[in-house]
């Protein structure tokens, strides 16, 4: 399950046709934002993620990071460069399908939570297949299930507004895996949250990896990164460093030593 | 749908493995959703603000109870006249002396216009009213400049039968009692002299003599100057009070299907002479005008239910904007869960239509309640069109629909990226 050491940008030669695991292909993507002179935000990001991959993509404020993680989400497209999501090319999609590719094959996780007021746990993770055309009861089911998987099946029933910010972390994790995504896009998972809180929620994106989850986490912080078997640093809008542990760790392991 | 039932045991069915929907070259199945799910989606955000939902629905209530509530009272008042004039019926003509050029102020129908008039085919019954030269009084001692705008009139028996007066209390007059000194006072004299009953035999002091009240009647109202008479025999009238033997009023009931043929040969009859000097007038068609002049009011105020209208849907479209405004990471965090630009455009369209829709059928209700309150407090019959129910709501729909495509078209117009960008 784990990722094969080496898959760096430098393994991705532009004739190789696109490898058949490879969830998230990134080619020489530049971003820009125009202005005068114009803001280069991503200045040719080569990236692969393939299946089972848990990886965090590390790096400072204004690095691009929060970039990256919106053209991996397809919610922006790249000033130049091929996206490849799933299988997709992105630039190939109109808005329309790239919604769908987004209800289907993304799952995103936010700083913010953004979870929705005055809605039950449930309701809030069964949102995350509101757009997939399921029925509310299959959804429903599906989204007790994902609250179970993330430790919250005492929690069903409960106003989001009601639970601790771990708590709620977790909720945003059930709806961002509810409907099996390809991939799963946190963007500073544990910016708000305090430490024994960001250890639990590090433990349980391991958890969801080792049951074959393909997670990609954005964050800031490299003590957090540094939890992942391979760290993508991004600085400037080039990636930087692209580190995987040679040995796969024992999850149990890290979850010990995150105690 | 059959419940899907998740295999529970494997939570974490490997992503890896097994055909994923969305693999490598598959075909993407839309974005999707349900009308069930539009609805519950689209009352989230008035679920969640409960007292901004309420008042900008307010705003489109009154709008709305103002016109239905026009409309029912109008239409209430209007049912009552008509149902006035049925009882009353709309075959009664009054012929009086006046008209004419000049010097008419001695115009007076000739002693035998009551008889000619009772020739005329087509008209049932007559009956007629002359003025007496006489106070009336309450006691001999009460100052005799204090009539209290109050005139003695004698008249026929027949007289109230073919005004379908009633009597509050006591008798009408009858040929037995019509050359004694009897008197039927009228709705407005009987208040005016202080009397509400004819029970123990009350008198008034009436052109120099006692009469003893025997009646008092309900308000005519198609001889609303009988009102604030008092009524006299005409034979006591002529014998002891000089009262004219010529009527100085008739009122006839005609076949109802006659009345125009009827009305163009009163004046040569009843006044072959000068039959320019004969007025004759139908008084049901002060009823009828009375009904056509409602509508002239139905409109004002119609008129300004819909400034509320409009003012209500000006509320909402307000209350929609900055919605959008809050709500931005909501929309990121919908388009990211896979809503198309449509979805989300829908969402808020649907909210300001759920908006309208409540403050609609609040302002139906509203007014349909305020309608009912002011017939019953009127004693009247309550109507309801059904044109101002269905109408009110269809008009709130329409303004909710109007105020709703601004803000929507706004809200799926922002980009995912912008939308999530924390301020």
């Amino acid at each position: 399950m784990n990722a094969t050491d080496g898959a760096g940008a430098t393994a991705l030669a532009p004739t190789s046709p696109a490898p058949d695991a490879a969830v998230i292909q990134l080619r020489d993507v530049v971003k820009e934002y125009p202005g005068d002179p114009p803001t280069r935000v991503l200045q040719g990001v080569d990236l692969v993620v393939r299946r089972g991959e848990l990886l965090a993509i590390v790096g400072p404020s204004g690095s691009g990071k929060s970039t990256l993680l919106h053209i991996m989400g397809t919610l922006d497209r790249p000033t130049a460069g091929d996206v490849h999501i799933a299988g997709h090319d992105v630039a190939r999609l109109a808005d329309r399908q790239l919604s769908a590719l987004r209800a289907r094959a993304i799952g995103f996780v936010f700083q913010q939570f953004f979870l929705l007021p005055g809605m039950s746990a449930t309701d809030n993770v069964a949102d995350g297949l509101l757009y997939t055309g399921r029925r509310l009861r299959d959804r429903q089911a599906r989204a007790r299930e994902a609250l179970e998987r993330v430790g919250l099946g005492h929690r069903l029933d409960y106003n989001t507004e009601k639970l601790s910010g771990g708590e709620r972390q977790r909720v945003a994790v059930a709806r961002a895996l509810v409907g099996e995504p390809e991939v799963v896009l946190a963007d500073e998972p544990t910016g708000n949250l305090d430490s024994r809180s960001s250890d639990a929620l590090v433990d349980l994106l391991h958890e969801l990896n080792d049951d074959g989850s393909t997670i990609v986490v954005i964050t800031h912080d490299h003590d957090i990164a540094g939890r992942l078997r391979r760290q993508v640093a991004i600085r400037d809008g080039l990636i930087e460093a692209d580190v995987t542990h040679g040995a796969p760790e024992a999850p149990g392991t890290l979850r010990e030593a995150a105690r | 749908m059959t419940d899907h039932t998740p295999s529970a045991a494997t939570p974490a069915v490997p992503l890896a493995e097994g055909p994923a929907t969305t693999g490598h070259g598959a075909r993407l199945a839309p974005s999707a959703l349900h009308s069930g799910d539009l609805f519950r989606v689209a009352s989230i955000g008035l679920r969640s603000r409960r007292l901004r939902a309420s008042l900008s629905a307010l705003g489109i209530a009154i709008g709305i109870a103002a016109m239905v509530a026009v409309l029912g009272i109008s239409e209430s008042s209007k049912a009552n006249l008509l149902q006035a004039l049925d009882r009353l019926g709309t075959n009664l003509l009054v012929v009086e002396a006046g008209g004419g050029f000049i010097g008419n102020e001695d115009a007076a129908l000739p002693t035998t216009a009551e008889a000619m008039l009772r020739r005329i085919g087509p008209v049932d019954d007559v009956s007629s009213v002359t003025s007496v030269d006489a106070t009336v009084l309450r006691t001999d001692l009460a100052p005799s400049d204090q009539t209290g705008g109050i005139t003695v009139k004698a008249a026929d028996t027949e007289l109230l039968e073919t005004l379908v007066g009633e009597m509050v209390d006591g008798e009408w007059l009858d040929d037995a009692r019509a050359g004694l000194p009897v008197v039927v006072l009228g709705s407005v004299t009987a208040d005016r002299l202080g009397i509400t009953d004819v029970g123990d035999g009350v008198q008034v002091w009436l052109g120099g003599q006692w009469f003893t009240v025997i009646g008092i009647m309900e308000p005519l109202e198609l001889a609303p100057d009988l009102d604030t008479s008092a009524v006299i025999g005409r034979d006591i009238a002529i014998a002891e009070l000089g009262a004219a033997e010529a009527p100085g009023t008739v009122y006839l009931r005609t076949d109802p299907d006659e009345v125009d043929d009827v009305q163009a040969v009163i004046a040569p009859t009843a006044n072959p002479e000068n039959p320019d000097q004969v007025e004759v007038s139908r008084p049901s068609d002060a009823i009828e005008a009375r009904a056509a002049a409602s509508n002239a009011f139905t409109a004002l105020f119609l008129g300004l239910g819909a400034v509320a209208l409009l003012v209500g849907g000006v509320g909402i479209a307000n209350v929609m904007v900055i919605s959008v405004l809050e709500r931005r990471s909501e929309i990121g965090l919908r388009r990211a869960l896979g809503a198309t630009r449509r979805h989300v455009s829908v969402q808020f369209l649907s909210e300001a239509l759920l908006l309208s829709a409540a403050g609609g059928l609040a302002g139906v209700v509203l007014g349909a309640t305020v309608t009912a309150v002011y017939d019953a407090a009127r004693g009247w019959e309550v109507v309801v069109p059904t044109v101002g129910l269905v109408g009110g709501v269809a008009a709130a729909l329409v303004i909710g629909a109007v105020a709703g495509l601004y803000p929507a078209m706004r809200a799926s117009r922002l980009a995912p990226t912008d939308a999530l960008r924390t301020v």
